[in-house]
């Protein structure tokens, strides 16, 4: 049997024409999908029972001692840290935070090690936004800066803007014009019109240089900016005023290099700037499928988006102190709960070492380097595939995953619910 | 030699994201691209090992040639290789510096370590029942 209109839940396109055939509640094909959907819905090697860390190795235990087990460790911490949120949809999120009011711990998903400084300076400065949808019909200039599409959102340029139809384009394929800017000549970059390749580190000093251009300051700049020759630069800020409609898009390239959210704030500011001129918009290339969801969450229900602590009863936010890199470089939690990422594979070792040193809990379908730091694993249904719930698109719109099989494991909302429910009876609430 | 590491997405490791337990994920995120005539002046071939050193400790891993990047940076695919000798410090704003951190290049005849052993190394215990 084929399931029409599937969402992939992997990276933040979340791109809703899959189909999928399933015959006996196994999944036999996956079309329209990319290589990374297909790698996800094929995939095989789950676990099928909660495990346990012995000396030297493994054994199975069952839900009800997991369970217990996690319940147990977070009632006992004084400070303990729930990461990750990301790979799981809204409704687990939101017990999420309800069991880190309880136990007043720090709650912090994986936006601090992607677009987390891309909301510091969304809250400087604001976000000039908008849908997919709006890109796709209308954007004749697009500008892809630090992130690399092809590869970790291989479907991007397809749906939305280099080989997507639009409304108001005649010949979208010909009429779009692509820029990369990066510091590697990536996939994407060689597809590109326009290619600015810029030194390490340099991107702050490019945004300044095109914002003086924009400005009518060109003369200002020196004849070549980062690696940049003055004559590109000239050439793109020509091109943005031209467009009737211009997306940036940005990555990991901006966040994570020098400066962090400085760039970002550069970079809505020429955003503003060409507003000026003509309708120019920003959107960040998140990454995990529901990352946007644990900031949309998180906001809703504490008032901020990431890196939030419950230990002075209140909700507290100070990324670079609540974060969950610095809270684990600094051996500051003595327990943690990690559901829907992998810290292990993605923070540096000495944030990892500290996971080995307390007990820590694993929420996760698939065995992942996390898996190796844990005390206890705890496999669950996989949601979009065996579990339903609801997701954010990368520009903050909301779409409802599915399940295309029936679940042989329970959900993330059922394991978190049943956790919630007795972590409140203990507590005599 | 001196040279710029620059971490990120590769396919290869997206394909991998859910089976971290497989050799592709290993030999993938344990790859260093280089420019070819960086290669050339560390008077090494294509597929050698080099150890690469950071402030805070050194990992091996095996070259492969790749003229994307400028000469002078090295491009090493998100992963526990990669994390094994990224400093943790944020400057205050809960990121660390994944993409330029300065580190030395030695060619080295050991062998590369394997995922698990790298987690095993810092105290984790590896899970291989797949
Ligand atoms: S682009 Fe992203 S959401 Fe779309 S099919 Fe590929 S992995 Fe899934």
């Amino acid at each position: 049997m084929k399931k029409c209109d599937v969402i992939c839940p992997f990276c933040g396109c979340l791109c809703d024409d899959l189909e999928i055939t399933v015959e006996d509640n196994r999944i036999l094909g996956v079309d329209n999908g990319c290589t990374l959907a297909n790698a996800k819905f094929m995939g095989k090697e789950r676990l099928t029972s909660p495990i346990r860390r012995t000396d030297g190795g493994w054994e199975d235990i069952n839900y009800d001692e997991a369970i217990r087990y996690t319940v147990d460790m977070l009632l006992d911490a004084d400070r303990p840290l729930l990461y990750g949120w990301s790979g799981t949809h809204g409704e687990a999120q939101c017990i999420g935070v309800h069991m880190c009011e309880l136990v007043g711990g720090i709650i912090d998903s994986t936006t601090s090690v992607c677009h987390g400084p891309s909301i510091l300076a969304i809250q400087e400065v604001g976000h000039p936004g908008c849908t997919l949808g709006q890109v796709k019909n209308r954007a004749d200039v697009v500008i892809y800066w630090g992130c690399n599409p092809l590869e970790a959102h291989p479907r991007h340029m397809s749906r939305y803007t280099t080989y997507a139809d639009g409304y108001f384009l005649d010949n979208a394929f010909r009429d779009r014009t692509v820029v990369v800017v990066d510091v590697r000549e990536t996939e994407t970059a060689r597809v590109a019109d326009e290619f600015v390749r810029i030194k390490q580190g340099g991107d702050y000093a490019v945004l300044s240089a095109l914002r003086a251009i924009v400005r009518g300051k060109g003369d200002m700049i020196p004849p070549s900016v980062a690696g940049v020759p003055r004559s590109q630069l000239e050439r793109i800020v020509r091109m943005c005023k031209d467009a009737k409609f211009g997306a940036v898009f940005f990555g990991l390239g901006l966040t994570m290099t020098k400066g962090k959210y400085k760039n970002i704030r550069n970079a809505i500011e020429l955003v503003d700037e060409l507003s000026r001129h003509t309708k120019f918009t920003i959107t960040p290339m998140r990454g995990h499928w529901n990352v946007y969801g644990s900031n949309e969450v998180f906001t809703w229900m504490t008032g901020y988006p990431y890196a939030i602590d419950f230990c002075r009863g209140i909700a507290f936010y100070n990324p670079g102190e609540t974060s969950a890199i610095d809270i684990l470089a600094r051996k500051e939690c003595d327990a943690c709960m990690i559901i829907g990422s992998d810290p292990g594979a993605h923070f540096p070792r000495k944030c990892v070492e500290h996971l080995a040193d307390i007990p820590t809990v694993v929420i996760d379908p698939v065995p992942t380097m996390t898996t190796a730091m844990a005390n206890v694993q705890i496999p669950v249904a996989v949601s979009g595939i065996d579990a339903e719930g609801t997701a954010y698109r990368m520009d903050g719109v909301p779409f409802r995953v599915k399940k295309v099989i029936e679940p042989t494991l329970p959900s993330d909302t059922e394991v978190l619910g049943d956790m919630f429910a007795r972590m409140k009876e203990a507590k005599g609430l | 030699m001196k040279f710029i590491l620059n971490t990120g997405r590769s396919i290869t490791q997206g394909r991998h994201v859910e089976h971290k337990f497989h050799r592709g994920y290993s030999e993938e995120t344990s790859t260093c691209f280089i420019h070819p005539l960086d290669l050339l002046d560390l008077d090494m071939e294509e597929g050698e090992h080099v150890e690469v050193t950071s402030e805070c400790g050194s990992v091996v891993l095996r070259t492969v040639n790749c003229e994307d990047l400028r000469r002078g940076m090295i491009f090493v695919p998100m992963g526990p290789f990669a994390n094994h000798i990224i400093p943790s410090h944020t400057h205050s704003t809960g990121m660390p510096d994944f993409k330029s951190i300065p580190v030395e290049l030695e060619y080295t005849d050991a062998e590369r370590s394997t995922q698990w052993d790298l987690m095993e190394k810092i105290g984790g215990q590896r899970y291989e029942k797949m």
